[in-house]
């Protein structure tokens, strides 16, 4: 045990020793704070602790809206575009290092030389590298709880569910990076082969996502599409879906399968954080949008579409894949000498 | 001799199956002294040390160290180690690579403060411990490193060249420090390049040439064949007593008389022998031959002796007790490194 925690305050220390921790931490910091200029009047919402005031008749400090909002905000631009993908790429940069500096001959022999098991410290090794990503979304999530908390005087505890989710994703990625590390023992050849793996999944489930709103989601709501014409026709109630379609979604499924569901598991966030018992993608949070009986359809659609995986599959298999990757990181660890 | 700490037999490596690093290496290790392992590059010294510390894996070692057998990983806790090029994160400050290794380790960390402060002061770095590693000279670190290698009060130390980078000051004072290890009951296991350094502080060594132990023993004992007297003398050596040192075995070059003996009883009727014939004697020394002298013949002997024949690549089984330091052995016992 006091050598794990050795390793544990090595790695802290390590990590306040990278500027782009403190790089990155800074811009978390900044979005927290700008997320938490925002706040609500009878009037609508202001920007920047009340420097800019904005007119709304929707989200007013009286529409349950308000908070929709300003967690749909969190869910689908701060989670996917800092945390899920700039803030990642940062934390990959930063941590790719760790297991080819520390595998360097004269830097691994005295840990070795311990008594400490080999499997002990790898996976320690590998879950300090996630600390770098666990303590900035930890950060955040606890400005924006209390932002939130204090502003609309709703203790919303579900906001936290980020920070596993987050981490989960970066572990994912992380793996490819380190099983590349402790292989080629090449920081540069970790950091490019996780982000092109990360970039390939990433790719398949987009087209996964795209393939089933054209062999699902469009038909059901009644726009079908000539492939060979190319014409759109919107008619009025559901339409049959398109054979090729399906068979193309189909096929685009089962080659994600054994991936990492990084995508996926980032948006898994929407399911997660709660608002009055609804989560962020149901269409009964959404429907308060809705002015007509098409946007009620379009809503329902777009609920089915984003709930078209269950938590179990997503979370399962990439666990699965990170399981994988892991045990053969760390057997290729274990078994080297060095 | 009491029981020697480390006892080994068998030891077999080979690097992805081409380079035959060691080859049915023995090696015992005496307690309480410093021992020298000496060699050329790619001998297999720090393979040799790497295997004792189950930082490389071989197949079919047979025996033990402090009375486990290799690879027993709570003998490692008894065990300390400073390798050759020894890094640490640039991060750390000197105080904090000590608390880091004693962590490793396992010392309480009451006991790792009171110990890292006594070890500072030792290796003469107390006043820099709180100043970050990339601040320091080579030499610092490497003192740094041998205080890391103590934190754990170890039986045995293992250094591979603990001198590099060291300059000639701080060489005498890493001297000093290994045999005041030695004084306190402590094995010192040295590899180096530098034989005067060794030369100076081994009681005993082992010359290891293309895996194999070529030469070993007490340093003493070892150089003791090639004791001599010599005697350097001004004037003309008479022809008759040229021919009787020659009968005797002596060796005459440029006004020196050279005597393999152990006793200086047998040079005075040499002595005698020239200051009758009125030769001034200039000089009386005993000599002896250096590590290095030993050193370049054992390993001249052993490339005329040929290369050593191969190891067929499955090793013998081990003796019962001593399990083999692989792999497969240590899945098995679950207390192995």
């Amino acid at each position: 045990m006091r050598a794990i925690c050795t390793l544990i305050w090595d790695s802290f220390r390590m990590l306040s020793a990278r500027k782009l921790f403190w790089f990155a931490m800074a811009i978390t910091l900044l979005i927290s704070v700008g997320f938490a200029s925002v706040g609500f009047n009878d009037s609508g919402y202001s920007l920047g602790f009340g420097l800019y005031q904005v007119d709304d008749q929707l989200i007013n400090s009286g529409s349950p809206l308000a908070e929709v909002m300003l967690l749909k905000l969190l869910t689908d631009v701060v989670v996917p575009w800092w945390f899920g993908l700039a803030a990642l790429v940062l934390a990959l940069i930063s941590t790719c290092s760790i297991f080819p500096e520390f595998m360097t001959s004269g830097s691994i022999d005295i840990a070795l030389s311990k008594p400490v098991r080999r499997t002990t410290i790898f996976f320690t090794k590998y879950l300090c590298g996630l600390l770098f990503v666990a303590v900035q979304v930890a950060c955040f999530c606890l400005v924006i709880f209390l932002a939130l908390g204090l502003r609309l005087e709703n203790w919303n505890y579900t906001i936290f569910w980020a920070v596993p989710l987050i981490v989960f994703v970066y572990s994912l990625i992380y793996s490819v990076a380190v099983l590349v590390g402790v292989w080629s023992r090449s920081t540069i050849f970790a950091l490019l082969m996780a982000i092109g793996f990360w970039g390939f999944s990433w790719l398949i489930q987009v087209s996964e996502g795209m393939s089933y709103k054209f062999a699902y989601t469009m038909p059901e709501q009644g726009i079908s599409i000539n492939y060979q014409s190319g014409e759109t026709v919107i008619n009025e109630g559901a339409t049959e879906p398109n054979k090729t379609a399906v068979n193309i979604h189909s096929a685009i499924e089962k080659i994600a399968l054994p991936l990492p569901k990084t995508r996926d598991a980032t948006y898994l966030i929407r399911r997660k954080i709660t608002v009055d018992s609804n989560n962020l993608t149901s269409a009964a949070i959404l429907g308060q949008l809705a002015n007509t009986a098409e946007d009620d359809k379009m809503f329902k659609s777009e609920e089915k579409y984003q709930n078209r995986h269950s938590e179990r599959y997503i979370i399962l298999s990439s666990l699965a894949f990170e399981a994988l990757v892991l045990l053969l990181a760390s057997w290729l660890f274990c078994r080297r000498d060095y | 001799m009491s029981n020697p700490v480390i006892d080994v037999s068998c030891v077999n490596k080979r690097y992805r199956g081409k380079i035959h690093a060691l080859r049915d290496l023995s090696l015992t290790v005496p307690s309480g002294r410093i021992f020298g392992l000496l060699g050329p590059n790619g001998a297999g010294k720090s393979t040799l040390v790497k295997i004792l510390l189950s930082i490389v894996k071989a197949r079919g070692v047979r025996g033990v160290m402090l009375g486990h057998p290799i690879g027993h990983r709570a003998t490692l806790g008894k065990v300390g180690y400073l390798p050759e090029h020894a890094r640490f994160p640039s991060y750390l400050s000197g105080r904090d690579v000590l608390r880091y290794t004693a962590g490793l380790a396992n010392v309480p960390s009451k006991h790792a403060k009171q110990r890292s402060d006594e070890l500072l002061e030792l290796v003469g770095m107390s006043e820099r411990a709180n100043t970050k590693l990339r601040t320091y000279s080579k030499g610092m670190k490497q003192r740094i490193g041998i205080a890391q290698a103590l934190i754990n009060n170890p039986e045995v130390v293992f250094l591979d060249e603990p001198t590099d980078g060291v300059d000639p000051q701080g060489r005498r004072e890493m001297r000093d420090i290994m045999i005041k290890m030695r004084d306190q009951g402590r094995t010192v296991f040295i590899n180096s390049h530098l034989l005067g350094e060794l030369e100076m502080v081994c009681d005993n060594v082992a010359i290891l040439n293309q895996g194999q132990v070529v030469k070993h023993g007490e340093l003493a004992e070892l150089t003791a064949a090639s004791r001599r007297f010599e005697i350097h003398y001004q004037g003309d050596l008479p022809a008759e007593l040229q021919q009787q040192f020659t009968a005797d075995g002596f060796e005459l070059t440029n006004q020196l008389i050279s005597m393999p003996m152990t006793d200086a009883l047998g040079a005075q009727p040499v002595i005698d022998a020239l200051r009758a014939k009125q030769l001034v004697i200039s000089e009386l020394k005993q000599s002896r031959q250096s590590l290095e002298d030993l050193f370049i013949e054992s390993i001249e002997t052993a490339k005329q002796n040929g290369p050593p024949p191969e190891v067929p690549k499955k090793s013998p089984p081990p003796l019962a007790g001593f399990a083999p330091a692989d792999e497969s052995n240590e899945d098995k016992k679950g207390d192995r490194a």
